[in-house]
């Protein structure tokens, strides 16, 4: 017990001192925030000036209702809209020319005809950007409607509460939780999965190097001189898994920090955060779970091979059951109660992971929760059982690298 | 006397390769003990045995009059043969934590550890890391890694190799005063001048198999006063041609011949004198390093077991 005592303080002292510790700790959240929420903010933002856009349309009523609607769309986008009355094919082809000498950047075709053959173009040159193409057929569609109802003799004045826009709120009955917003959710999801990924990877590499290097520069031997191997191997995962645990609950702390009110966040990150406790509680669950459980394999990994070279021939083996879920993480946020959802979160190799973000996104019944955490504790025992005999047998033995076959002999031995 | 340290019978096989073979060997309490033979002749095998990192396949290891126990280990201080540091970690935390698990108490460790390194003239680089030093200083850190928590029996395996001299001076005070002081020390080398210098007794081992033991002068006695110590100038192609002379071994600065049985060595003298300049001529035992190489070679010959034993060793 003291032994391992003295393992866990040297592993946790020596590592939290470190300069990478702090960094990781400020850097990875950050990194997470980039890959994950950046795109879809810089997606809403264009660089450059405001659109030139013109609107052809068959009367002036049709091309004012459009422009104003586009004038007034809620974005960070800026529009310039010119409007043209013209029923002439002869005109559209000039303003083709237009566009492709880049007076303007479009124009939208929108006269009577086109209308009734429900050919409405709207003619540019980069045809790839989502938002703007959102944009300009919602304006059409409220437009050309505002037009219509002007022509039947509805008011100008009557017509915004006729078009007011009803709003649905989703409510969730199963807990008091209520979905304020949909990305919002969204994002949060995706940012404690990658958030739990990115250190169990992170963490279970440090293990595997930490021991290859004991093993590689013979400390281990001067240890075993002393400890036994199975108080060394408990005393590194424990010590790393404090570290790891450590910077988790700040990143928990600084999560709530920024979810309570009167914080110094923006309403929407508070609206993304608050109203989520569970966030907090199971982050330090899910995260010591999959650690015990892919840190031990690492280690067994690190103790067999000679070299990073050789540790990275085998290392999808262990990264491979990490990878998975991060690939059907968005399928499984976006409908968390599918059957596929439930089988995928049970999966005691995806489950911290996976469970994690259901319990995020919709938390599921707290029997599911249960069973999913039974099951991992239960494999994570076996596989340190496991480990720890490939470690046993791995720190002592130099040169070739082993094959899997000589690994399974290892199992033996112990 | 009591023993140290007895192996008896000892065997260790790692699939169907034989590292240790039917070893028996005692070491008296006090004594400095050599374990000798070439790489891969099951050295770093047996040392693994008698620190309880392996166990043997059969045979018994006994310390300190009992049989091994792990309660043992912290009487017992280890330098392995390749450094066996964190490169990251401060000197002084280092040293203290490997005592700590020797079941030191800190500020015990921390104190010792301040004095050997005052010691060892490496005061300046206690905060310094294992990576900022060279390999020298580095293996006197492992020195006194190896001996904080003041054990009654400390094994070294290849303790001077990357030593300066001056430096590996400094080490065999420390190791002569550990001895006076009653600890018992083991090396294993191949380095067989230090043995000659420093050794009460010896075991060579090849191929797992004890070859030659007893204490350094029994042994050397066994082979008798007929060797020969000559430094000359000139071309010495001729020696092994001479009446007298069984072989020759050049060992660059001077040659070693060992001599016909019942020849006379003043026939030699003469011989040579008549052909080459002499600077010295001694009739010697035979040195450690010509019995080691004779043993070894003839061992290779009779038992004609194939080589390739590195991957254990």
């Amino acid at each position: 017990m003291r032994n391992t005592w003295l393992v866990i303080r040297r592993e946790y002292l020596e590592r939290v001192r470190a300069k990478s510790f702090l960094i990781s700790t400020v850097l990875l959240p950050a990194f997470v925030f980039a890959i994950t929420v950046l795109p879809s903010k810089l997606m809403s933002m264009k660089t450059g000036g405001a659109e030139r856009i013109v609107v052809a349309a068959s009367d002036q009523t049709v091309a004012d209702a459009v422009a104003n609607q586009l004038q007034s769309s809620d974005s960070d986008r800026k529009y310039q809209v010119q409007t043209k009355v013209t029923d002439d094919i002869a005109d559209k082809e000039e303003l083709d020319s237009e566009v492709r000498s880049k007076k303007i950047d479009g124009y939208l075709w929108l006269t009577n005809q086109a209308i009734l053959n429900g050919k409405v173009d709207y003619a540019t040159l980069s045809t790839g950007d989502m938002i703007l193409n959102q944009q300009i057929r919602d304006a059409a569609n409220q437009g050309v409607t505002r037009a219509r109802l002007l022509q039947h003799g509805v008011q100008k004045g009557e017509l915004d509460p006729l078009l007011e826009p009803v709003k649905v709120d989703i409510v969730s009955l199963s807990g008091k939780k209520t979905e304020k917003n949909d990305m919002a959710q969204f994002f949060a999801c995706f940012l404690v999965a990658m958030m739990i990924y990115i250190t169990l990877i992170m963490y279970g590499m440090s293990v595997m190097r930490s021991v290859l290097e004991e093993k590689s520069s013979r400390v281990m031997e001067v240890l075993l001189s002393s400890i036994k191997a199975k108080e060394l191997m408990a005393g590194k995962l424990l010590g790393v898994g404090a570290v790891g645990l450590t910077q988790v609950a700040i990143w928990a702390a600084f999560i709530l920090l920024l979810g309570s009110p009167g914080a110094l966040s923006t309403p929407e990150v508070r609206d993304m955060l608050s109203g989520q406790p569970l966030l907090v509680i199971f982050l330090p669950i899910f995260f010591v779970l999959g650690f015990m459980l892919y840190s031990s394999m690492y280690a067994a990994l690190g103790a067999a091979v000679n070299s990073e070279q050789e540790a990275q021939q085998w290392q999808w083996f262990v990264t491979m059951p990490l990878i998975i879920p991060i690939i059907l993480l968005s399928k499984v946020i976006i409908s968390p109660n599918s059957a596929m959802a439930l089988w995928l979160s049970m999966v005691p190799f995806f489950s911290p992971i996976l469970m994690y973000v259901r319990v995020v996104a919709q938390t599921p019944p707290w029997w599911q929760i249960a069973i999913s955490i039974a099951l991992l504790l239960v494999t994570t025992y076996f596989i340190i059982i496991v480990s720890s005999r490939i470690y046993r047998v791995g720190i002592l033995m130099y040169g070739k690298r082993p094959t899997l076959p000589e690994i399974v002999k290892w199992l033996r031995y112990a | 006397m009591s023993n140290t340290l007895e192996l008896r019978k000892v065997s260790k096989s790692y699939d169907k390769f034989v590292a240790v073979d039917d070893l028996s060997l005692v070491i008296e309490k006090g004594s400095v003990f050599g374990l000798l033979g070439p790489n891969g002749a099951g050295k770093t095998s047996s040392l693994r045995m008698m620190i309880g990192i392996t166990l043997p396949d059969s045979g018994e290891v006994v310390i300190f009059g009992e049989p091994f126990r792990r309660e043992h280990l912290d009487r017992i201080g280890y330098l392995p043969e390749e450094r066996g540091l964190y490169k990251k970690m401060k000197l002084l935390d280092q040293v203290v934590f490997l005592a700590q698990l020797k079941g030191l108490a800190e500020s015990d460790a921390r104190e010792r550890a301040r004095w050997w390194f005052e010691r060892l003239e490496l005061a300046a680089w206690m905060d310094k890391k294992v990576e900022e030093l060279s390999k020298g200083m580095q293996q006197k850190v492992q020195f006194i890694a190896g001996i904080l928590h003041d054990p009654e029996f400390v094994i070294l395996d290849e303790p001077f190799a990357g030593l300066d001299p001056a430096n590996a001076d400094i080490l065999k005070d420390v190791l002569i005063e550990q001895r006076k002081a009653g600890k018992t020390i083991l090396f294993s080398t191949h380095r067989m001048d230090q043995v000659e210098k420093l050794c009460d007794s010896i075991c060579l081992i090849d191929h797992g198999r004890a070859v030659l033991q007893g204490e350094l002068r029994a042994v050397k006695s066994r082979f008798g006063r007929n060797h020969v110590q000559i430094e000359y100038e000139g071309d010495g192609d001729f020696l092994p041609s001479l009446p007298p002379v069984q072989s020759v071994h050049n060992f660059g600065n001077y040659v070693e011949v060992e001599l016909k049985p019942g020849a006379d060595p003043q026939q030699l003298l003469l011989a040579v004198a008549g052909r080459a300049r002499i600077n010295r001529f001694e009739l010697a035992e035979p040195s450690l390093e010509k019995i080691f190489i004779d043993t070894v070679r003839q061992n290779g010959k009779s038992n004609g077991t194939p080589k390739g034993a590195e991957q254990h060793a």
